[in-house]
């Protein structure tokens, strides 16, 4: 549920903790133009993977128990929406 | 090897198709069968909580193959697709990786709502989680041939 609010934010808001140039075939943490296209996509997935394992990891079994089980497909659903939404501006 | 790795990354999207297909739709609500089973009704009336194990890792591997193929989609790939100018399939093929990436992020919630009895009170957001799922495979591997079929198709 959380790993898919981490990666929006994270493309929304174009972060990535690093990018993979496929030019050169090297992964910068800082923005090189001189190396050609970026990829943040694995950036996004690292980040989300990491941030939703820590937060799994801290938050006690108790507690994620007491959400309703709808939240687990009602949150992804919501957040493939934006996504549509946000991307819609490749068709208009 | 490129091509090889494409061809593979094909061959377990279709593999991927099947078991999520028939889980799919033994999910859909039905009333109970009377009499011999149809064609339909034998496919719907698998034991699909069989297939979530298989999923989960047919999805990563999946994805795990995309993910060495983007560098290669991105230097010539995307780049023919916008000096072409087809925005539309760049912009389904976007939409494709986050597809994939929020579907990664589903898998262990989906894992953990099969390993529930089928009567429980997750059943719901088992259904729905494996229809969101099933989704985003259909979107991706339906993209994925389109662009990768895109020069042929066009006039």
């Amino acid at each position: 549920m959380l790993f898919g609010i981490l990666y929006l934010a994270a493309f929304y808001m174009d972060w990535s903790p690093f990018r993979y140039y496929p030019d050169t075939r090297k992964f910068h943490l800082q923005i090189t133009p001189q190396d050609g296209p970026a990829i943040l996509w694995y950036g996004w997935v690292a980040a989300a993977v990491v941030g939703s394992a820590i937060v799994a990891a801290l938050v006690p079994r108790s507690v994620a128990e007491r959400l309703r089980p709808s939240w687990a497909w009602v949150v992804p659903l919501a957040i493939m929406l934006l996504m549509m939404i946000y991307e819609r501006r490749w068709f208009v | 090897m490129i091509v090889v790795l494409l061809i593979v990354h094909g061959l377990l999207a279709v593999t991927l198709l099947g078991p999520l297909n028939d889980q799919d739709l033994s999910l859909v609500p039905s009333r109970a069968a009377v009499g011999p089973l149809s064609f339909v009704g034998r496919f719907r009336g698998v034991d699909s909580s069989a297939y979530a194990n298989a999923i989960v890792v047919l999805f990563v591997i999946t994805a795990i193959g995309g993910g060495l193929l983007y560098p290669q989609y991105r230097l010539d790939v995307r780049t023919a697709l916008e000096d072409l100018q087809l925005r539309s399939a760049n912009g389904v093929f976007e939409i494709k990786e986050h597809l994939v990436a929020i579907g990664l992020g589903l898998l262990p919630t989906y894992w953990l709502f099969w390993r529930a009895p089928l009567g429980s009170p997750q059943a719901v957001a088992r259904r729905y989680l494996t229809w969101l799922l099933a989704f985003i495979v259909w979107w991706s591997f339906l993209v994925g041939h389109v662009l990768n079929n895109i020069k042929g198709l066009l006039p």
